[in-house]
C-alpha cells in the first residue's frame, strides 16, 4: 500500500441534507449534501472515483448528478472540469435517481470520492502523472426526517 | 535590531476553519491578537473566489485589514501540475496558472507568492517579467524531501542567477531541517495500529541515511504493516528528518531567500520546537540581514491547538530574534 492521504476537519456527508427529491410532483430519487475531506480546495477533474450505495444498494453512474455552483454535472463529465473550483467550505449536491426515493427513518449511506492531489507527485511511483490519492470517503447513518408522498 | 518581521499563514488555522469553527475574519484576528501586521494566505483554501480574486474577497481584506491592522503579505499558490486527469500540464499551461496567481497576489497587496517546485527552473525564468510587473516577488518553496544543498534546488538557483532577479527566489520551509521524527506521525500511525518496534526500526533507518529501496526491502523482510510502510514513506517524503539539518546549506543561499515558512507540529513546555532546531535557524537568517517576513505555518491540525500552539512559536522566535512585541 502506498501512500494515501485522508484529513478529516468536517464530516464529508452534510447533516439533515438527505431528502428526496421531485420531479413534475413526484419522488424521482433522492439527494444530500457533501463536502470535501481535504485542507484546500480543488478542480473538479482531480475526481478519480465517485459513487454511492444506500443501505446496500448501488446506482448505476448515469444515475447520479453532481450539484456545485449552479451546475450539474454528470459523474464521467467530471473529470473534464479543469476550470471549475470545489472550495473546500462549499457543499455540493449528490442527486441520485430512485423511483420513489428512499423511505422516512436511517439509512446507511455509503460515500465514495477519491481524488488526487494535484501538486503532490506519488511518491515512489512507477508510472509518470501518479499523483497522491486523497481519500474522501464516508460511510454514515443518516436520517431522512419525513417524507410527503 | 533585527530586521525580520513575523508573520503568520492563515494555514496554521486549518482545523479552525474547515471545521467552521473559524471564519476568514477569525482567522486575521487571532493574528493581530498576537501583534502580526502580515499573514499569508493560501489561496486555494481560503479565496472562495479561486482562482480569481472577487471585489467581494478584497472586500472583506481590506475590512480585515481596518478592523485588524494586518493584512496579505505573501500569496501561497499552489502549482497543479497534475490537475488534469489524463495528463501533466504543459510548461505553457503551468505558466499561464502561475501568471493567474501572480495577478490574484498583485490584487490582494501581496508582495511575495509561494510557488511549488513543479514550477521548474525553466519557467521560473519565464515568469520573471510578470513577477517583475507585478511587484510581486515569486519563490520556490524548498519544501522536504528537498533541503538548500540538493541538486534540485540548485538548479533553481541557477535560473536565478541567470537572470540576476530580485523577483525570483527560494522560500525555504524549516521543515526541511527537522532533526527528529515528526512527532504527528509517529503518534498518529501507533494510533492506527502500528507495530512501534517496526516503527521505531523505520525511523532507525532514516536516521542511518540508508537509501529508501534498500529500507523498503529491510521492512518488508520483516513484514512490516501498512501504517508502518505509510509513515514510512513520509519519512523519507515530505516529513524527513536528519541527525545533521542543512544548516550550512541555508547560510549559502540565504542571498536567494525571499520569505520563509516557519513550520512548526508542536511546541514544547520549554518554549522550543519538538523537531525543528529554531535555537539554530533564526540566527542564520538575521544575521544574514534578512529583511522581510517568517510565517508560522503550524501543521499539527489535528491536536486542535493552533491558537496556542502558534502563540507559542511567535513568542518563541521572539525570544531568539529579540524582537518586542
Amino acid at each position: 500500500m502506498g501512500l494515501v492521504m485522508k484529513l478529516r476537519f468536517t464530516d464529508i456527508i452534510q447533516e439533515k441534507t438527505l431528502k428526496n427529491y421531485y420531479v413534475n410532483g413526484k419522488v424521482c430519487g433522492f439527494q444530500l449534501d457533501v463536502r470535501l475531506g481535504y485542507y484546500r480546495g480543488h478542480y473538479l477533474s482531480v475526481i478519480d472515483e465517485l459513487d454511492i450505495t444506500v443501505d446496500g444498494e448501488a446506482f448505476a453512474q448515469a444515475d447520479i448528478i453532481f450539484c456545485l455552483n449552479g451546475k450539474e454535472f454528470g459523474v464521467p463529465e467530471l473529470k473534464h472540469q479543469f476550470s471549475e473550483f470545489w472550495t473546500i467550505l462549499a457543499p455540493a449536491t449528490i442527486l441520485v435517481r430512485k423511483a420513489g426515493g428512499l423511505t422516512a427513518g436511517e439509512h446507511e449511506i455509503d460515500f465514495k470520492l477519491m481524488l488526487h492531489s494535484p501538486y503532490m507527485p506519488l511518491p515512489g511511483a512507477a508510472v509518470p502523472h501518479a499523483y497522491t490519492p486523497i481519500d474522501s470517503c464516508e460511510k454514515k447513518t443518516v436520517v431522512l426526517e419525513e417524507c410527503y408522498e | 535590531m533585527s530586521k525580520v518581521k513575523l508573520g503568520i499563514t492563515l494555514y496554521s488555522y486549518t482545523k479552525e476553519y474547515v471545521s467552521g469553527e473559524y471564519t476568514f475574519e477569525d482567522c486575521v484576528r487571532r493574528c493581530a491578537e498576537l501583534g502580526i501586521d502580515g499573514y499569508e494566505v493560501v489561496a486555494t483554501q481560503m479565496i472562495p473566489s479561486y482562482p480569481y480574486i472577487s471585489d467581494d474577497f478584497i472586500g472583506l481584506v481590506n475590512e480585515c485589514s481596518v478592523k485588524y491592522g494586518a493584512r496579505p503579505i505573501s500569496y501561497g499558490a499552489n502549482t497543479d501540475r497534475g490537475m488534469r486527469y489524463d495528463r501533466d500540464l504543459t510548461d505553457d499551461e503551468l505558466v499561464s496558472t502561475t501568471i493567474r496567481d501572480i495577478r490574484s497576489a498583485n490584487k490582494l497587496g501581496c508582495k511575495i507568492m509561494r510557488a511549488q517546485y513543479l514550477l521548474s527552473p525553466e519557467n521560473l525564468i519565464r515568469i520573471e517579467p510578470y513577477a517583475r510587473e507585478h511587484n510581486v516577488k515569486v519563490g520556490i518553496e524548498i519544501h522536504n524531501p528537498e533541503t538548500p544543498s540538493t541538486p534540485a534546488v540548485q538548479t533553481y538557483i541557477n535560473a536565478i542567477e541567470k537572470t540576476g532577479s530580485p523577483y525570483i527566489g527560494l522560500i525555504p520551509d524549516f521543515g526541511c531541517f527537522a532533526n527528529k521524527p515528526n512527532v504527528d506521525s509517529y503518534d498518529g500511525a501507533l494510533k492506527r495500529g502500528a507495530n512501534q518496534e517496526l516503527l521505531d526500526y523505520a525511523v532507525s533507518l532514516k536516521y542511518d541515511e540508508v537509501p529508501m529501496d534498500v529500507a523498503v526491502q529491510l521492512l518488508k523482510e520483516k513484514n512490516a504493516d501498512d501504517e508502518v510502510m505509510a509513515s514510512f514513506f513520509t519519512m523519507y517524503g515530505f516529513l524527513q528528518f536528519s541527525k545533521n539539518p542543512d544548516l550550512e546549506g541555508l547560510k549559502r543561499i540565504m542571498p536567494y531567500c525571499i520569505h520563509f515558512h516557519g513550520k512548526f507540529h508542536y511546541m514544547k513546555e520549554d518554549g522550543n520546537e519538538m523537531s525543528i532546531p529554531y535555537d539554530q535557524i533564526l540566527p542564520i537568517i538575521d544575521e544574514a540581514g534578512f529583511d522581510g517576513y517568517i510565517v508560522s505555518e503550524f501543521e499539527g491540525h489535528e491536536s486542535g491547538k493552533a491558537p496556542e500552539m502558534v502563540k507559542k512559536h511567535i513568542a518563541m522566535e521572539r525570544r531568539i530574534l529579540g524582537i518586542e512585541r
